[in-house]
């Protein structure tokens, strides 16, 4: 591994342990109240979610330009993430939700389209699993529709007629509010470039291996 | 009054309801605003909802390190094996 991964793990470790004390130090939202506290890790899960898609969509298309399969192995990791982070975000989004809107789930623009590209997620690992020899380029393809997708999902809320808050909440958060979220922000992207990291390791170590079972073939021979 | 008659009121009474319901939905929120205080009719239901949400991030990011750290291992002890293996073949 190299050298910045130990100390940026134990930064990320430290900033998760803290973020408990960060979030109830921010102030109660006026309607919402307590529950809104959700926000702090959804957001952030959520925007991982939308960059791992656009990581795997931009590795997906580099794969298939070059053909190189380091590529592929960044985006195959990245599929994994957003499988990851958008089932955090699916799950504690119906939570806040529960008691926000009074109900688990809407079938709004946002909301769908986060489930859908979820299931693009899906999909992909589904199909890099099973899929057999050349699947990897069917499943760039995928993975370029998921990133379509994800400009889809951030727009949405502004579009069409929803109760999800708009993406104009963040920029006029008062600091008290604020610096909570980005906090945990900067803690949910450390965390997402490890893992990413952490991920292609496995990948290139299993790629190493299959190198190997070769060079036996080649001494049986 | 007919059957049919009260049933065509009846019908037309709900589906008046529902309109009703669904023009009384909350309107999409623009911004967050802080309060001092929170209510003390908010905290019990919140409380609930806020834990489990808050556990299942750390327990589903606790689980997936643990997978990519057994995932990684597993791998390496496979490298080595077949390492070892080519080296004695060499050998032979």
């Amino acid at each position: 591994m190299p050298k910045w991964f130990l100390p940026l793990a134990l930064v990320c470790g430290l900033m998760f342990a803290a973020s408990p004390l960060v979030i109830a130090s921010a102030d109660y939202e006026s309607t919402m109240g307590l529950v809104q506290k959700i926000f702090y890790y959804h957001m952030p899960s959520a925007w991982m979610f939308l960059i791992s898609a656009i990581v795997c969509g931009v590795s997906s298309v580099r794969f298939l330009v070059t053909g190189d399969h380091r590529h592929d192995r960044t985006a195959l990791a990245a599929a994994e993430l957003t499988v990851l982070f958008g089932l955090i975000t699916l799950v504690t989004g119906p939570l806040w939700a529960r008691r926000a809107w009074g109900t688990f789930w809407v079938w709004d623009a946002r909301t769908t389209s986060s489930l859908v590209s979820w299931m693009i997620s899906w999909a992909y690992l589904i199909l890099r699993r099973y899929g057999g020899p050349g699947s990897e380029n069917l499943a760039a393809g995928l993975a370029i529709f998921g990133t379509a997708n994800v400009a889809f999902i951030y727009v949405s809320v502004n579009y069409w007629r929803t109760i999800h808050p708009a993406t104009t909440v963040v920029p006029k958060l008062p600091f008290s509010m604020g610096f909570p979220l980005w906090f945990c922000v900067a803690a949910f992207t450390l965390l997402f470039v490890l893992l990413l990291k952490l991920r292609v390791r496995v990948e290139e170590q299993q790629a190493r291996v299959d190198e190997l079972y070769l060079s036996l073939d080649d001494f049986g021979r | 009054m007919t059957i049919f008659k009260r049933v065509s009121v009846l019908i037309s009474m709900i589906l008046l309801q529902a309109t009703l319901i669904l023009a009384q939905q909350p309107s999409q929120q623009g911004e967050f605003l802080p309060i001092d205080q929170l209510p003390p009719e908010d905290q019990l239901p919140a409380a609930p909802l806020l834990i489990a949400a808050y556990s299942f991030v750390l327990v589903v990011l606790f689980l997936y390190i643990v997978s990519l750290a057994r995932r990684l291992t597993s791998v390496q002890r496979e490298m080595d094996r077949l390492d070892a293996n080519i080296k004695q073949g060499g050998r032979a």
